[in-house]
């Protein structure tokens, strides 16, 4: 009787345990009026399913897929929306906003924060840790006539993500994976 | 004269005892008619050879049916399975441009830092 009742409460726990532990899924917006603005657009959505299918299709003999599918093991999603204008100014800041405001989280912790004078090009990389390990990437970057979303789910692993350095023109970024779980930047 | 007619043709019309040849002949002419009227019948109480066509024909049907399938499945898993690898290349490519953005930025940075440090 004891046992049962433990049980039942574990399952009415689960639920509320499961919204507690962080998530490094964004709620990324459909985007879709600026779409329709853009003169190009890019939206990427890898589930795992998609993940895996897309690792079998990598070719191990050939240097950037071998890097590509060390890359994606651990990775539970990649999602991707970039958004490119003919004319400055086309998105709004508040667009952007929805997703920032997601990445004042618990569990989110800003890794990098650039704005350029020269360029306008503002970029913010965010990392989820959990137990030490990175378990998500989130990226804004924002231009005057282009923004790209980019948010990276599952165990990534830094190294390997510098591995691909000269695959992709991915740069060293002296990206250390943080040691313990740094309270929140707002 | 009518008389000798009549007793010729009573002569050549006399019952006569059939020969032993003429019976075994007349027993395996009936015996084969017999098993020759019996073939058909036995193919039509068991496999018409329409119907073995038939079958035959909804057999192959369905061997190809599933064979196309297969295939299509195959095709499509692996129009799916190409199309997926080239997002992830074209995901990583884009978080690769703008990870190099945010890396010239910090660059950048840093050598202007060196600079009015050296400066003064």
């Amino acid at each position: 009787m004891r046992k049962c009742t433990l049980l039942w409460f574990l399952a009415l726990l689960a639920p509320a345990l499961a919204l507690a532990a962080p998530n490094p899924k964004l709620a990324i917006p459909s985007f879709s009026a600026l779409a329709q603005k853009a003169t190009e657009s890019v939206t990427i959505t890898l589930d795992p399913g998609l993940l895996g299918l897309a690792a079998k299709f990598l070719d191990n003999s050939d240097p950037q897929d071998a890097a590509t599918k060390e890359v994606l093991r651990g990775l539970s999603g990649i999602y991707v929306r970039s958004y490119t204008f003919d004319k400055d100014s086309a998105y709004q800041q508040a667009d952007i906003d929805a997703v920032r405001s997601q990445l004042t989280a618990p569990g989110w912790n800003r890794l990098v924060e650039t704005r350029s004078r020269k360029t306008h090009a503002d970029v913010d990389i965010y990392i989820m840790v959990d137990h030490n390990q990175a378990i998500g990437l989130a990226l804004i970057a924002s231009e005057p006539r282009q923004f790209t979303i980019v948010n990276i789910v599952g165990a990534i692993d830094l190294d390997k993500l510098h591995k691909l350095e000269g695959q992709f023109g991915v740069p060293k970024l002296d990206i250390d994976p943080p040691k313990a779980t740094p309270a929140p930047q707002k | 004269m009518s008389k000798d007619i009549e007793s010729e043709m009573r002569a050549a019309l006399r019952p006569v005892a059939p020969s032993e040849e003429f019976s075994q002949k007349l027993v395996a002419k009936v015996t084969s008619r017999r098993s020759a009227a019996l073939k058909p019948r036995r193919v039509a109480s068991g496999w018409h050879p329409l119907a073995w066509w038939s079958g035959a024909g909804v057999a192959a049907s369905v061997v190809l049916a599933v064979g196309v399938h297969h295939h299509l499945e195959q095709q499509r898993l692996q129009q799916s399975g190409l199309e997926a690898r080239r997002e992830v290349l074209q995901a990583l490519r884009v978080t690769s441009q703008k990870l190099n953005l945010a890396y010239e930025a910090v660059k950048s940075q840093s050598t202007s830092l060196i600079d009015e440090q050296s400066g003064a």
